[in-house]
């Protein structure tokens, strides 16, 4: 499995950490991180592979933690971020400000997401007995752990769009930006993050907790 | 009542309220009132990660040059196309309306004619 430790050690992304392993849902922002990432997005924009192959293994985990939170389906992780990152690395000309490469990635990825469910629900409206085939879930301890469990039944009993509000806040987006994803205010985000966030911590069960 | 007394009916209170609470009370508290920890979120983000198979990057940029389309055409292109095409309606509309103005012209000339001729034929006849 490639991930982020490979992608540091490639030249193309020598002393490119954005984000620590040992903090994950810490999203240092940083000038000292903030200025690689800038310089690897402005040559990924020039067409150099190497950038964009960086900058996809620089963001692959967090993309799929991403997604799963979201779509909630391990099957359907690779399929989504792979539409993901081809629509970054051809969108990736018309960002302007390389400073906010993270929030429009995150906004890719949570459109990407959103229509993703969009269309499994207009399936399940055209093709009878769709449901059966597609909706296998999947088998408790598929996951690592109880806990894990736990989180991803909480948020399989939330609205596509609270799981994806939840996702950006993990993901350390502000709420300005997430207003600005979601098309809303940031009042409108505030009442419904807060939402979320009392739905989540009322589903969210572990087994040995009840 | 007595000051022991009191402190003793007080405490038989507190024990009876605290029986009836059910087991494992403090800790469904506390998952109730705390979100998912971090560690969690990080779980479901490794398990994620681990179902993209080694290569991912690589096979993304693949795909992404397989499907890359085409050249699009020029902005000057496209509105000559739309001009031709329109150009192209145009006469087609122009000439089935005056291929029709002409037939239709035609008959009414040669029912006027004939309407002329009858009326000859009725002036002629004694």
């Amino acid at each position: 499995m490639e991930g982020f430790n490979t992608a540091s050690k490639n030249p193309a992304t020598h002393g490119l950490i954005f984000r620590q392993a040992a903090q994950p849902c810490s999203r240092p922002d940083t000038s000292e991180t903030a200025a690689p990432l800038a310089d690897l997005v402005r040559r990924a924009q020039k067409g150099e592979e190497a950038a964009q192959r960086a900058l996809i293994l620089a963001y692959q985990r967090r993309v799929a933690g991403f997604i799963y939170a979201i779509a909630g389906r391990s099957d359907s992780i690779e399929d989504l971020a792979q539409t993901v990152f081809i629509k970054m690395v051809r969108g990736l000309e018309r960002l302007h400000d390389p400073a906010q490469f993270e929030a429009w990635l995150f906004r890719l990825a949570r459109n990407a997401c959103i229509d993703y469910l969009r269309r499994q629900r207009l399936r399940r409206i055209f093709t009878p007995f769709i449901a059966e085939h597609t909706d296998i879930p999947e088998p408790p301890g598929a996951v690592d752990t109880e806990e894990l469990d736990a989180l991803r039944h909480a948020l399989s009993r939330l609205r596509p769009a609270d799981r994806a509000l939840l996702a950006l806040a993990q993901e350390g987006r502000s709420q300005a930006e997430m207003a600005k994803i979601t098309g809303t205010s940031v009042v409108v985000i505030k009442a419904r993050l807060h939402r979320a966030r009392e739905r989540l911590r009322e589903y969210y069960q572990p087994h040995h907790e009840t | 009542m007595k000051p022991e007394t009191e402190s003793h009916a007080w405490r038989q209170l507190e024990d009876h309220a605290a029986a009836c609470l059910p087991a494992g009370f403090a800790s469904r508290v506390l998952s109730a009132a705390r979100p998912p920890e971090a560690r969690v979120w990080n779980e479901l983000e490794a398990h994620a990660a681990a179902q993209l198979q080694a290569g991912f990057a690589d096979r993304v940029l693949r795909a992404m040059r397989a499907a890359m389309p085409v050249q699009m055409p020029s902005v000057f292109s496209q509105f000559a196309l739309s001009a031709a095409t329109a150009a192209l309606c145009l006469i087609a509309v122009v000439y089935v309306h005056d291929r029709s103005t002409r037939l239709e012209n035609e008959r009414n000339l040669a029912s006027w004619q004939q309407v002329a001729m009858e009326a000859q034929d009725i002036d002629l006849s004694p």
